[in-house]
């Protein structure tokens, strides 16, 4: 039971991404500044940082199995969100090896995901799709404000779930030390 | 990290973005129906938007609330004038509506192009992806009637249209978000001169600005800033009179040979809270046959 705490943690995540463009005020979205929400890899960092160890790869899991669940509910392109966040996180868990983790390798390795993510997530969409952003204004117009929102969000989050995450790490990897 | 691409890794990041490709490849068609994993997630997934979207909603919604409780006098005042200009009104489209009836009768036409029965549904999540794909998720599916490709309203105008199914919710592609394979033939109430145009209502090729674009007008037509543009139940699946918007400005298109309209849609495409899904009441070729790969209509 204690097990599924933590993809129901991020199920909650991704169904409050849905609602997402209700909080931000509707002269934000009309003057075009596009907030993309990237709760779930806010949650996915915190795992990667947090729960797992070393050796495991539970938030690459994670990744996987919630950036297609976001690929099949919001956007019509399989894929996209699943490979993006598998590799991000993979890399993120990578770059966590070696540091120490605090208040501020964690913020670090949190922009860093968001902005890898989204600019990763940009140049995939603008492959496919006939219409495209240029480089500047994604930049200025989406980018930015998106790592703004999201660091806020991860910045509220910081006091309440790498506790949680800690103490589901040790009551529940301790045995099974491998994926 | 001594070798970061080792070769067991090297293989697995080539076996992912091949994996990548194929997923992409194989949902990048146009497609009418889900398969049904697709459907069964879509479904469930639903099932909890919907418990938490109404209280998330309440949230939101008390700041507007708020304003609007502290506009309400003036508001009052505004409308109390309107409503005695809009009894006349009334009484003037009871008569020609009686007039209409009476008439059809008479020349024993009772299917009419812009009947339509309205499906109630309401929006329980919106795509966090708003740059690329400008489609909401509804509550209501196959079940209840709703197919691919019939056309969604709120109560200011066309939002947009049924782009996928399942068996209790639906995505709507809202208008911004319409690319080439899919277009509405729209027609523009005549101007000065009385005469209507018609013309293809596509998604602006930038993506970022709203107004739609209103194409293959012919180059003799004489547009004007502010005439109304509705659907034209030319296509097929709409229903005739949809309120689209109003013209903005016009141009003439790059070849010249014929102008684009750009169109100020009626409908506020943001604050999108509850929409009817419209089955219209004449007969469809692409609703009531099993659906082609044809959308709304081709543009070239």
């Amino acid at each position: 039971m204690k097990r599924l705490l933590l993809p129901l943690t991020l199920l909650l995540f991704l169904v409050l991404e849905g609602t997402a463009m209700d909080f931000l005020p509707k002269e934000w979205l009309l003057a075009n500044y596009y907030i993309i929400p990237h709760w779930v890899l806010v949650v996915l960092t915190y795992i990667a940082i947090f729960y797992d160890f070393d050796s495991t790869y539970y938030c690459v899991l994670y990744g996987i199995i919630f950036g297609l669940l976001i690929d099949l509910i919001y956007t019509d392109m399989l894929g996209v969100y699943m490979f993006t966040y598998g590799l991000v996180i993979y890399i993120t868990h990578g770059f966590k090896k070696m540091l120490h983790s605090n208040v501020f390798v964690t913020l670090l390795l949190t922009i860093v995901a968001i902005v890898l993510a989204d600019a990763i997530i940009y140049v995939l969409y603008s492959f496919i799709q006939a219409t495209e952003m240029v480089w500047e204004t994604y930049t200025l117009m989406s980018l930015l404000p998106t790592l703004a929102a999201n660091v806020l969000f991860a910045v509220l989050l910081y006091p309440l779930l790498p506790g949680k995450l800690q103490e589901w790490s040790e009551s529940q990897l301790k045995r099974s030390n491998a994926i | 990290m001594p070798s970061f691409f080792r070769n067991k890794r090297l293989i697995l990041i080539l076996i992912s973005i091949i994996l990548l490709v194929a997923l992409i490849g194989f949902t990048m068609r146009d497609r009418d129906n889900l398969t049904w994993p697709e459907e069964f997630l879509q479904d469930t997934i639903g099932g909890v938007q919907t418990v938490f979207h109404t209280p998330v909603q309440f949230v939101t919604g008390m700041y507007d609330n708020i304003k609007d409780i502290r506009q309400t006098y003036e508001q009052n005042q505004m409308l109390k004038a309107r409503v005695s200009e809009f009894k006349d009104l009334l009484i003037d489209v009871k008569e020609l509506k009686k007039d209409n009836e009476e008439l059809r009768k008479l020349l024993d036409k009772q299917e009419n192009m812009s009947d339509y029965e309205e499906i109630p549904a309401t929006v329980i999540a919106r795509s966090p992806e708003p740059r690329w794909f400008k489609q909401l998720t509804i509550n209501k599916g196959k079940r209840h009637g709703v197919k691919a490709n019939m056309a969604v309203i709120t109560g200011d105008g066309l939002v947009g249209k049924i782009q996928s199914t399942s068996a209790v919710t639906s995505k709507v592609q809202l208008l911004s978000g319409f690319d080439r394979s899919n277009v509405i033939h729209g027609v523009i109430l005549g101007g000065e001169d009385g005469k209507d145009q018609y013309g293809l209502i596509e998604a602006p090729d930038d993506k970022q600005k709203d107004s739609l674009l209103l194409k293959k007008i012919p180059y003799e037509a004489k547009i004007e800033k502010g005439q109304t543009v509705v659907s034209s139940g030319m296509g097929g699946v709409f229903p005739k009179g949809l309120l689209i918007g109003k013209i903005e400005k016009v141009v003439i298109d790059e070849y010249g040979l014929t102008q684009t309209a750009y169109v100020e849609p009626a409908a506020d495409l943001y604050d999108i809270n509850h929409v009817s899904v419209v089955d219209r009441a004449s007969y469809s070729p692409s609703l009531d046959e099993p659906p082609s790969t044809e959308e709304e209509e081709d543009s070239e």
